[in-house]
């Protein structure tokens, strides 16, 4: 088990790295931001003298190692758009975030797990024809789309909802509802297959014949493996979620952490692009560590693999 | 899952990101491409425009002379912008939403009209000396700040002192006047090296401080709770979702504001806009699109207003560097060019037939426009030209274009180069990248033929003229020494009538031998709900809400 968690741990700084220095890189690829962040009667020596400030004129391995020294104590600068450190700005975004993920996540779970096990176990029954046609729906349609036709029939036309922003309690219903529906498409769809492999599997064929009743056999045997992949992808979709959506918090005014990167890249604005690709990059990293800690906990297999 | 796979999503996820970064233009809402963000920002946000002439709005302000005897403010006005406000703080706005939203907070020295005039507003009275370079305001006795502290000379030069230092934003707005010093109580009075016009423009959009206030809590509290002397008072800012403030009891302009409260909602889509003006939810959404005026149709209580921005779209000639020997410094072959493109054709079939043709680079709206016709679309004359420039064959040349960097600048370019093929001028399009083609700009290193735009906010072509046209300015790639000259002049004519007589010299003498091909002037859209009157949106996208109400 030690060696396992060292191993993930090891895999887990590689990754840091590459992502820093991709991180760097990429936003350097096009240029610095002075000529947007000044006026385009700004003269020469205006701009040079931004630059300087900026430290946009030193040497690019310079400004690298400047970056990773002040990531690695989560110092990314200050936002040259918002004139306030990036980090702050970034966590004041977090609770929204958080609370559209965790919302979004709850309902995807909530709905698509039962229906997957519905499904999975009386498979051509009409509880499972609406949790596939679900799951194909919420995995083709375009989140922007969705968004626009709810907010018409449920903000405009019904008045149940307002049309978008945090003002309100109700207001993180339609954002959570689109922002999940990804996610329970591939929880029902999963959770649907994995019942119906096990339940073709030996050890539920033997429990069966042991005479045990239907109910136990599903309940002890085929819901415990079967629900151990989920776990997996729980995990990895709740960390792609805190990232923030850039679609669904744009359209629905949700001010979270996804709008504040969509801003930040069209205004160029380098600390805060390169603090949030770093923070998203990290919260996605510990939650996969997590999640394989929490794997080998539920299935010894993979320890000891 | 395996180390690789997960440095994969790790790579995808930047990657997403990063091309997002690159391909900004492209992101989905054109609500960043106006004004603010994908397009350098051209002009000081917080300088209010002087428009000259009226723009074209659902309900024109009545009379903005204030009246002593007035209701109570009453109602809440809710604006949707387009963009989370990274700052309140007029002064530190990094672009014109924000700016506008901030402005509903302070007073400039003087007040813009709709106009384009400059009427007394915290000074009652300003003189500028005979030489030019000593400007004297005689500052209101009535106005106090909001948090009581009296507005008087000390204010002013605190003000200045504080937001002309260079870490500010905008510092050129206020060190635009040299010194500026208290000559008593009520008197400030500002100086320049040399004769500059464009000090009062500026004044108008100084924002007044209260010292004592400023000094206690400093510049980092003071950014998240500004206060002024305007007619609303800082109430509630929740980031990335909306800012709120009351009216000012106390406001010196009696009667006014007439709204008790402005919420300004932060919505970066504009489809959302448009649903949530439906909805009832605002009652002004700006920064539509022609499309989604096409959605919201006819749809009740609700009026779509749409007025000419002051901005110019324009082909480049260049003959500093690229386009040094090349047939564009050839006058003849710049007018048959200017010919050659079917400006009325670009404007139906890519903006829905809204949009201005150009003929210069002085807006519709600003200080001593001509309005001398476009060049018309004439290509049997482009070939005569082209022929007498001694091209009767063409010729062949790149141009290049900042590719998503505007709203329909990708088919305006391709129209563009299609038209000047067809009078045989032979266009290589390179859409680049629109981050790479202005730092390409600023080096000077696009080809003899690139397109761009360029917005003033000034409510003068000024800032445009001497951008594009001075010697050794960071975008300028004509050089024209007579034109340079009238460029410089126009800064040191105080007088305004001399001035405006100026920018029509100016604008003949770029129309008989023009440095680019004047392509159109953009149209901005918005709607607004028939409860408001008294909005009145300015070609800068600027307007003040004092004035403004809201009936139930």
């Amino acid at each position: 088990m030690q060696r396992y968690l060292l191993s993930r741990m090891a895999q887990a700084v590689v990754i840091l790295v590459g992502v820093l220095l991709l991180v760097f890189f990429m936003v350097r690829a096009t240029g610095d931001p002075a000529t947007l962040m000044m006026a385009k009667e700004a003269s020469p020596r205006q701009l040079s003298e931004f630059r300087h400030l900026m430290g946009y004129d030193r040497p690019l391995l310079i400004q690298f190692f400047d970056f990773t020294a002040g990531a690695l104590t989560g110092n990314f600068g200050d936002s040259l758009y918002y004139r306030l450190p990036a980090l702050p700005l970034i966590l004041e975004r977090l609770p929204a975030t958080l609370e559209l993920a965790a919302l979004g996540m709850l309902m995807a779970i909530v709905i698509g797990v039962p229906l997957g096990l519905i499904g999975g176990a009386t498979p051509g029954s009409l509880w499972d024809s609406l949790g596939r046609t679900l799951g194909l729906f919420s995995q083709t349609i375009p989140s922007f789309w969705l968004a626009l036709i709810m907010i018409i029939v449920f903000a405009v036309n019904l008045h149940w909802l307002p049309t978008s922003g945090r003002d309100s309690v109700q207001a993180v219903l339609m954002p959570a509802f689109v922002l999940g529906l990804g996610t329970l498409g591939r929880l029902v769809r999963l959770t649907r297959s994995s019942v119906l492999e096990i339940m073709g599997d030996d050890y539920v064929r033997t429990a069966r014949s042991k005479g045990l009743p239907p109910r136990i056999v599903f309940g002890r045997h085929v819901l415990k493996n079967a629900l151990m992949p989920l776990v997996a992808v729980i995990g990895v979709q709740f960390g792609y979620m805190l990232g923030g959506s850039l679609i669904i918090e744009n359209v629905f005014a949700w001010p979270g952490l996804g709008r504040l990167a969509v801003e930040s890249i069209s205004n160029r604005d380098f600390p805060l692009v390169q603090g949030i690709a770093f923070f998203t990059s990290v919260v996605v990293i510990v939650l996969n560590l997590l999640n394989d800690v929490a794997y080998a906990f539920i299935d010894p297999r993979i320890r000891y693999g | 899952m395996n180390p690789l796979k997960r440095l994969s999503k790790a790579f995808f996820l930047i990657a997403a990101l990063t091309l997002m970064l690159g391909g900004c233009g492209a992101a989905p809402s054109p609500t960043s491409v106006p004004a603010a963000t994908t397009a350098p920002v051209v002009q000081p946000a917080n300088t209010t425009a002087a428009v000259v002439q009226p723009v074209n709005t659902a309900a024109p302000v009545a009379a903005a002379t204030p009246t002593a005897a007035a209701a109570k403010p009453k109602g809440t006005l809710t604006v949707a912008l387009s963009t989370d406000i990274a700052a309140i703080e007029l002064p530190q706005a990094p672009e014109r939403q924000a700016a506008n939203a901030a402005s509903t907070m302070y007073d400039g020295l003087l007040y813009p009209t709709a106009d384009g005039k400059l009427e007394p507003a915290l000074a009652e009275s300003w003189d500028v000396a005979a030489d030019g370079t000593t400007y004297t305001f005689k500052l209101r006795k009535d106005v106090t700040f909001h948090n009581g502290e009296p507005f008087t000379a000390d204010a002013v030069v605190f003000s200045w002192t504080t937001y002309s230092k260079p870490d500010v934003r905008y510092a050129s707005t206020w060190t635009i006047a040299d010194t500026m010093t208290k000559v008593d109580d009520y008197t400030v009075k500002a100086t320049t090296k040399s004769p500059n016009a464009l000090l009062l423009r500026y004044a108008s959009g100084w924002a007044m401080i209260p010292p004592k206030y400023y000094a206690s809590v400093g510049p980092q509290a003071f950014a998240q709770k500004p206060v002024g002397t305007g007619p609303f008072v800082f109430k509630e800012w929740i980031k990335g979702d909306h800012l709120t403030v009351t009216a000012n009891p106390n406001y010196w302009r009696k009667g006014y504001p007439k709204v008790d409260q402005v919420v300004f909602k932060f919505m970066p889509e504009p489809a959302t806009r448009v649903q949530a003006i439906k909805a009832g939810e605002i009652d002004i959404a700006s920064r539509l699109t022609s499309s989604n005026v096409k959605e919201l149709g006819s749809a009740a209580g609700i009026t779509v207003v749409h007025y000419p921005v002051d901005r110019v779209y324009y082909v480049a000639f260049n003959n500093v560097t690229s386009g040094k020997g090349q047939p564009t410094e050839k006058k003849e072959v710049r007018l048959a060019l200017n010919y050659a493109v079917n400006r009325p054709g670009i404007i139906k079939a890519i903006f829905d037939g809204y949009g201005q043709l150009a003929s210069g680079f002085v807006g519709t709206s600003d200080l001593g426009f001509d309005k001398s016709d476009p060049y018309p679309y004439d290509p049997a004359q482009a070939k005569t030209l082209l022929g007498l420039a001694g091209y009767p064959n063409g010729f062949a040349m790149d141009m290049s274009c900042p590719s998503n960097g505007y709203p329909g600048i990708n088919d305006v370019c391709q129209a563009v180069a299609s038209d000047f093929g067809k009078v045989g001028v032979k266009v290589n399009l390179n859409l680049m990248e629109a981050n790479a083609f202005w730092a390409l700009e600023e080096k000077k290193q696009l080809p003899p033929l690139y397109i761009d735009s360029w917005s003033v906010t000034l409510g003068e072509a000024y800032p445009r003229l001497s951008g594009a046209l001075a010697k050794d300015e960071t975008y300028a790639a004509w050089y024209d020494a007579g034109l340079a000259k009238m460029i410089t002049d126009l800064v040191a004519t105080i007088d305004i009538s001399k001035r405006a007589a100026l920018y029509g010299t100016i604008q003949k003498q770029m129309r008989d031998d023009p440095p680019f091909v004047y392509l159109y002037y953009p149209e901005a859209f918005e709607a607004v709900r028939s409860r408001v009157s008294g909005y009145q949106p300015r070609a800068a996208e600027d307007y003040f809400l004092w004035d403004v109400s809201v009936s139930n």
